[in-house]
């Protein structure tokens, strides 16, 4: 059961194992010392637990997303499906205007997909997107998603969209945009407009005035 | 030949003077903060508190100093964001200064500003700042020409948080310090709503909650143990998530609510998780000052961005990055 270290993120270690004959990564939760052990705990809990759900549920509204085969709340940790491919930030630089648009687009269609069923990913940016060799995209990283999702917390989905795209991808942000709403609302219709307004509305709020 | 700036700080309630030179050395850094009896901070109050003791705050800092009002080469004031009345009575004051003394004069972005000097103090080159103060609660870095917000509250500053639950529970302004005083004999965590959003943060929702806990009788140490914890572990948790986005390798807290030792210990928590560099600016420059203004006042200057008198209206809105920052090297 060897298991090789891919990624060390703020909130994870991800490594990639063969079992059952499959291509699989575990994605553990390793402890925040830093914060009370409690809220950690808690915090740990949760995440891996919703985490295993909404990428089921996600999949049910039509999201491609790496199946769950088990769970660990001992170590915090879950195994699933290996994406082979890269993250969709990494390739935006390398890849040009119309490429870069039409997986924008994907990107906002997907995210529809899930509002629709009343979904919110919780941390929609460009990094927990993977791009497939086939061009595909699959969302990952469901650890802050929800149910029941109002209003306010899909124009709060949006808004990320926003600052991830402003943060990260400077050059291309207005165009990147563009094509996630313009996506975006291709799924949702006529009841977009709702939704951008108060992601409008969402980012001009806590700023001091 | 040495540049003396003097720095005007006025974006909300407190109006501060500082005289800092081009190498780094801040010879004065005098402020008085609007303490209100009772209640919040009024826009009108605080401008007419600007208005009335700034001039007797600018004459102590020469004074301080030992300078003379002839040896300064250079104005800069805090030119937003912030309270309209407030930037509008320090803009008067900082215009009529470079116009007697027939010097430039600069707007400083009150946020950068206060990165700036953290850097400055802490020799800090290209960090992940964490801003926290009773109006602004944000994670900031670098990148492409500009600062960027990667984080920030979606609601209420933290600083505000602390000071609106202190006032419920009878606490006087600012409350933050008497919260944290409190949380040291806080043994129990009550649950509070721990509110991450990618990288922004909100505290509405903990504010209610915590009231509640006070309404319902709760110990307020408990409460004030509990608030600090939930609240600070927020800032940490997105602070990491910048620090693993954009690999930078040194971390800055400044701001009022940087003087929180709980706070400091969380964050230098994190740091050491990622073998990364920490500071906490110190605190007579972590809260708002004329210094910070001064000192970014000459950076912005060396790179030939100030203003004509005539352009000089105040910004109460100017966001983090809509500001090119022409004193660093955009890669």
């Amino acid at each position: 059961m060897n298991e090789e270290l891919l990624t060390l993120g703020a909130e994870s270690e991800i490594f990639r194992l063969h079992r059952w004959g499959l291509d699989l990564v575990r994605k553990r939760r390793p402890k925040k010392p830093y914060l009370l052990e409690s809220i950690d705990e808690n915090l740990r809990n949760t995440r891996i637990s919703r985490e295993c759900k909404m990428l089921t549920i996600a999949r049910t509204l039509g999201v491609p997303t790496p199946s769950v085969y088990a769970i660990n709340y001992e170590d915090k940790s879950i195994i699933m499906d290996y994406i082979e491919g890269e993250q969709l930030k990494t390739i935006v630089p390398l890849i040009n205007d119309d490429e870069r648009e039409s997986l924008c687009k994907m990107f906002g269609q997907y995210l529809a997909k899930l509002h629709l069923g009343d979904v919110v990913h919780g941390d929609p940016t460009t990094s927990n997107l993977i791009v497939d060799k086939k061009g595909r995209i699959w969302m990952i990283d469901f650890g802050l998603a929800e149910m029941n999702a109002t209003l306010e917390m899909k124009g709060v989905d949006l808004h990320l969209v926003h600052r991830a795209l402003e943060t990260t991808h400077w050059n291309y942000q207005d165009s990147m945009l563009n094509a996630v709403l313009n996506g975006y609302s291709n799924v949702i219709g006529n009841e977009a407009e709702e939704i951008f307004e108060r992601m409008k509305e969402i980012r001009e709020r806590g700023r001091y005035h | 030949m040495r540049l003396n700036c003097i720095g005007l700080e006025g974006t909300a309630h407190s109006f501060g003077a500082g005289i800092v030179t081009d190498e780094g050395e801040v010879l004065v850094n005098i402020w008085d903060m609007l303490s209100p009896n009772e209640g919040g901070i009024h826009p009108r109050e605080a401008s007419r508190h600007h208005s009335e003791l700034g001039p007797k705050i600018i004459k102590d800092a020469f004074h301080q100093a030992g300078i003379t009002p002839s040896e300064i080469d250079l104005v800069a004031f805090s030119r937003g964001p912030g309270l309209g009345p407030c930037l509008r009575a320090t803009a008067t004051m900082a215009r009529t200064l470079a116009m007697s003394l027939n010097v430039p004069l600069v707007g400083v972005n009150h946020c950068i500003a206060h990165i700036e000097i953290g850097c400055l103090e802490s020799k800090f080159i290209d960090p992940v700042t964490v801003y926290v103060s009773g109006g602004n609660s944000q994670v900031i870095a670098f990148a492409g020409g500009r600062y960027r917000t990667f984080g920030e509250t979606l609601d209420i500053a933290i600083g505000n948080m602390l000071d609106v639950f202190g006032r419920y529970a009878g606490m006087p302004f600012p409350a933050g310090p008497i919260v944290e005083r409190t949380a040291k004999d806080g043994r129990v965590y009550h649950t509070l709503p721990y509110s991450v959003k990618g990288m922004d943060l909100s505290y509405s929702g903990m504010l209610t909650a915590a009231k509640k806990l006070y309404d319902e009788g709760k110990s307020l140490p408990d409460i004030c143990f509990s608030i600090q914890e939930t609240a600070f572990g927020m800032i940490g948790e997105i602070a990491e998530r910048a620090i693993a986005h954009t690999k930078k390798k040194e971390l800055l807290l400044t701001g009022g609510v940087a003087r929180n030792t709980r706070l400091t210990e969380i964050l230098q928590g994190v740091a050491n998780r990622h073998d990364i560099a920490f500071h906490r600016v110190s605190p007579s420059l972590a809260g708002d000052q004329g210094a910070m203004i001064a000192w970014t006042g000459i950076l912005q200057y060396k790179a030939d961005d100030f203003l004509e008198i005539s352009n000089s209206y105040v910004l109460p809105k100017w966001r983090t990055d809509e500001q090119d920052i022409l004193w660093r090297d955009s890669q």
